[in-house]
């Protein structure tokens, strides 16, 4: 009886937990979906974003004494400046002009960012030396009769949703995100109205940097010791599949993706272990992809 | 108000266009008539950005605007209808029709001109929730020339309004431009469809081969048994 109830207790302490980082992995996932969905680059260096968002976190805590919570706006400012620099220092050479984006420029976009991702992991490697740091972070904690939650994964969790909301806003509601919208869809038309593709293509990319860098620094919370070059080579598959798992080009389905992916690695690791779960979040790709290729909502 | 000044252009170095010369007046209809591929849209292309010329001049009220990008053209005054209407799928016909106010000349008067556009087109306004690739062919051009008149313009371009649409929306189309033209709006329109076009037009051009083969007002070029024939397969 006594360990049913542990498992019990397990089990609804991981949904939470689950629940938690799934809200952190949807606003990363964000992230990629934007990119993918405006400019149509399949950024493999997405992961090194995640870990420079959260090296951000580290080293602000560390010089400044600032938890992630208020690292994540300098870092979504960081984030931004990155995509438009990213925008114009790779990608407009290789979109400037083109009235749809072609599956030849998909790939060339992608080798691209493949070379980015290598070359910033290792630079990484060299300035910040390959060791796990993590950030101290404790904003204590709320008790649900034996279950203990650390008030720091409610706050970065609502915040992911917040922000996921506030995009979904900007895209729905505003003439800039219609824009980004309308570029995505038809870029002659685009013109047609007005719209100067250069410009919402560069902020869309910025958009997508700033709040992929803020997950990062979100992650520190849920992870904190988990910070090092290398991460992104995780958090990048970890994206894709809740990209698909939504549908790509669906900020709503994002999160579904995202809670999804965090419910089944963190309930799953109690039963199947860290390893399997993570695999198994992975495998669940392949029937989706199989039974519905365009996400599972609708 | 719109004048092309020997006009080359083409795609990739084939030329399509030569020696183009035409001319849409302020507050008149101007029609460009001519059989599938004689470069109509194309000239269409040229006026709204999308084909930069290799040779020749583009001029609106006698502004030099060849080498202002596409985007920047509706602020001039200039909102094109292009051909097969080009809908954002995705967006809703609300949300297609307020991109049409993308400017900020336009914006500041976005609503005013929403009402207006439904109250020339009231089949769309109850479709405004719609995605646009769920519309039917007539509504989405309604939409599409709805979009178009939302920028506030001096002139509209229309390209090929009739392709792919029932007769009797055909016709209805037609109407509504014609109205347009008679509350005083400039307007310069591709057409297949040349009777109904030139019905409707203060001036027309026939084109072919890339060529403008002759021009005057529409009863001029009706009457030309040759070009019945050729072009207009009229019965």
């Amino acid at each position: 009886m006594a360990d049913a109830s542990v498992i019990v207790a397990q089990v609804i302490f991981g949904l939470i937990r689950g629940i938690l980082l799934g809200c952190v992995f949807a606003l990363i996932a964000l992230g990629l979906n934007l990119v993918w969905g405006i400019a149509k680059v399949v950024n493999i260096a997405h992961g090194e974003l995640v870990m420079l968002g959260a090296y951000g976190a580290y080293f602000l805590n560390l010089f400044l004494g600032f938890n992630p919570l208020l690292t994540a706006p300098i870092d979504a400012a960081l984030g931004l400046a990155a995509g438009l620099g990213f925008y114009f220092a790779i990608l407009h050479r290789e979109l400037r002009g083109k009235e749809a984006i072609t599956l030849q420029s998909e790939m060339v976009t992608l080798v691209a960012t493949f070379g980015l991702s290598l070359a910033i992991s290792n630079l990484a490697n060299i300035a910040f030396t390959g060791n796990f740091v993590g950030i101290p972070f404790d904003a204590g904690s709320i008790e649900i009769g034996f279950l203990q939650i650390p008030l720091a994964g409610i706050y970065v969790a609502v915040l992911s949703v917040v922000i996921i909301s506030l995009t979904h806003v900007l895209l729905n509601r505003t003439y800039l995100g219609n824009a980004i919208r309308a570029y995505s869809q038809d870029i002659p038309a685009a013109k047609l109205m007005g719209i100067n593709p250069t410009a919402v293509a560069a902020i869309g990319t910025g958009l997508a940097f700033a709040v992929t860098m803020a997950g990062g620094a979100f992650l520190t919370t849920l992870f904190p010791t988990g910070i090092n070059p290398y991460m992104g080579a995780l958090y990048a598959p970890i994206s894709y599949v809740i990209v698909v798992l939504g549908g790509p080009g669906r900020m709503w389905g994002s999160l579904v993706g995202g809670l999804t992916l965090g419910i089944v690695i963190d309930v799953g690791q109690i039963f199947l272990g860290v390893e399997i779960a993570y695999a198994v979040a992975f495998l669940l790709l392949i029937p989706v992809l199989l039974l519905r290729p365009e996400g599972i909502l609708r | 108000m719109l004048r092309l000044e020997g006009i080359d252009a083409g795609y990739d170095g084939t030329q399509i266009l030569w020696d183009i010369a035409l001319e849409a007046k302020r507050g008149q209809m101007t029609v460009i008539i001519g059989p599938n591929g004689a470069g109509k849209s194309s000239i269409l292309k040229v006026v709204t950005g999308l084909l930069p010329p290799t040779g020749g001049r583009v001029f609106f009220d006698d502004e030099d605007i060849t080498e202002v990008p596409a985007y920047e053209r509706p602020d001039l005054g200039i909102a094109a209808c292009p051909e097969g209407r080009r809908l954002f799928p995705q967006l809703t016909a609300e949300a297609n029709l307020r991109l049409g106010a993308y400017t900020l000349r336009a914006r500041r008067h976005a609503d005013d001109r929403l009402a207006q556009v439904y109250a020339l087109f009231p089949g769309i306004r109850p479709r405004a929730t719609t995605k646009a690739l769920r519309l039917s062919g007539g509504e989405q051009q309604m939409v599409a020339i709805g979009r178009a008149l939302m920028a506030s313009p001096e002139i509209l371009v229309l390209d090929e309004p009739s392709l792919g649409l029932a007769p009797k929306v055909v016709t209805e189309i037609f109407e509504t431009v014609h109205r347009l033209r008679l509350e005083g709006l400039s307007v310069l329109m591709v057409e297949q469809n040349a009777y109904q076009a030139l019905r409707i037009a203060d001036y027309g051009y026939v084109v072919q081969g890339g060529r403008v083969l002759r021009s005057g007002p529409p009863g001029e070029l009706m009457d030309l048994e040759e070009l019945r024939k050729a072009y207009f397969a009229i019965s």
